[in-house]
């Protein structure tokens, strides 16, 4: 996960180097660092280091990470015979190594064969079962063949010998919310709060998972989970204004007297913050928070 | 642009309404994406349904509450000013191949559809499928020129 600084960071360097201003090495490193998917950008502009001689050999020892780097990209852009290349010069450099042998595997996985790639990354854990890659693809190729239910096994399986990965963590628990599983989900939620207290996203996140649930208690925590975020992130979080005035109206959605309770209640929160002040604008009209028509109180209604 | 129905019913999408969500769909090629469509019955013509604008919704989180209701509420009550209600949904999966209307799509466009008998569900996959949400889900048109955009 990347922070606000790092985001806008990579995103100068990479107007920086569309623009023709140079950097592009600067970029790579950060992209690299940073583990995001701009796979187009770090294609194009690690292709343009690498079939630059002079550029190359500048580079040093550094060219070969490039060389991984831009393999990986370009299967990512479905670009194949440019991974094919790099790999291949990987392979003359590097000929018993068991990152190219990975990376080979992830052709196979790139190209479909989907068997050829699980026998190769099993081949590839038994001589390094503590491989996070290679267990991660797994999980990979089962959602790539669309078996969900194979890839939650698979990621469950990792999880329990890597509890620490909070990226993991993460994608089970869209994985489940995509099922309408969010009992489920739920729980991976409270095990990255436990383990990463201070990031508001989590917290976020639980809110709007135990909103999703329903019942009155899981409300009053959702509302909780929302006023935390609200303390994390400065009162600058608008989904969690969003959803506290959603759990208040959630909670009395007929009654009319609490109506102007509910009214002041919504026009407190967004007060409170005045830097928010779009915010406002954007919401016209506060009576809609009131029991509002048609669609939306249907949705709240729903069965859950 | 227009697309023809078998059945009574047909369906009219403006070309901005169109645009706006192969965009997005696109800008996200890695996600799931959702979308509301907007647009009201022809005055003419009973049986003529005008979506007129679109208005994407999430790439990440589709199957939770909190986010839809409130930019549900916000498009309602913005687009009721200007005449036009929700007559419709539109999903495009994660997966290329997978061109099955999930579980969350049909929730949703299920409560659209009690609030506006004619929705429709645009699912986008390798060709478009516009699908009429109600008791028969026959598909409804093809617009087979795009199938060479990969999504």
């Amino acid at each position: 996960m990347v922070t606000k600084t790092e985001e806008s960071q990579l995103n100068k360097l990479e107007n920086q180097v569309d623009n023709g201003g140079g950097g592009a090495w600067e970029y790579l490193c950060l992209a690299r660092k940073l583990k995001v998917r701009r796979s187009d950008k770090v294609l194009k502009y690690g292709l343009s280091i690498l079939n630059d001689s002079r550029k190359r050999s500048s580079l040093g020892p550094d060219e070969w990470t490039l060389y991984e780097q831009v393999a990986v990209a370009a299967m990512d852009c479905h670009a194949l015979d440019v991974a094919k290349d790099c790999i291949s010069a990987l392979q003359k450099k590097f000929p018993e190594s068991k990152r190219v042998g990975r990376l080979e595997a992830m052709l196979l996985e790139a190209k479909g064969s989907w068997e050829d790639a699980e026998a190769a990354y099993s081949s590839l854990l038994e001589d390094n079962p503590f491989d996070q890659v290679i267990h991660k693809r797994r999980v990979a190729i089962a959602k790539a063949q669309g078996n969900i239910s194979a890839a939650i096994e698979w990621l469950n399986k990792y999880l329990e010998i890597f509890m620490a990965d909070h990226d993991a963590w993460r994608e089970l628990a869209e994985i489940y919310v995509s099922l309408q599983m969010y009992k489920q989900a739920a729980f991976c939620y409270e095990e990255l709060i436990l383990s990463q207290p201070t990031v508001p996203l989590y917290h976020l996140a639980y809110a709007d998972v135990l909103y999703t649930l329903g019942g009155l208690e899981n409300l009053q925590t959702a509302k909780k989970y929302y006023s935390s975020t609200i303390d994390l992130s400065g009162g600058k979080n608008n989904r969690a204004l969003f959803g506290i005035c959603l759990v208040s109206c959630a909670n009395k959605p007929n009654s009319g007297s609490l109506h102007l309770g509910k009214k002041s209640h919504c026009t407190h929160v967004f007060k409170k913050n005045s830097q928010n002040t779009h915010v406002m604008k954007k919401i016209p009209n506060l009576r809609m928070f009131g029991p509002s028509p048609r669609l939306t109180k249907a949705v709240i209604e729903s069965p859950r | 642009m227009a697309g023809t129905g078998g059945g009574e019913l047909k369906y009219e999408m403006a070309q901005n309404a169109y645009i706006k969500l192969v965009l997005h769909a696109l800008k996200h090629k890695t996600s799931a994406v959702n979308g509301v469509l907007l647009g009201r019955t022809s005055p003419k013509n009973e049986s003529l349904v005008q979506i007129e604008d679109s208005v994407p919704l999430f790439h990440n989180h589709l199957g939770l509450l909190p986010p839809l209701e409130i930019s549900l509420i916000m498009i309602e009550e913005y687009y009721s000013a200007r005449g036009l209600g929700v007559v419709g949904y539109f999903h495009a999966n994660e997966r290329f191949d997978d061109t099955e209307l999930g579980n969350i799509s049909k929730n949703i466009a299920d409560h659209i559809s009690r609030y506006f008998p004619q929705a429709a569900v645009l699912l986008i996959t390798r060709s478009l499928k516009l699908y009429q949400k109600g008791k028969t889900a026959a598909l409804l048109c093809r617009f087979v020129s795009y199938a060479s955009m990969a999504f």
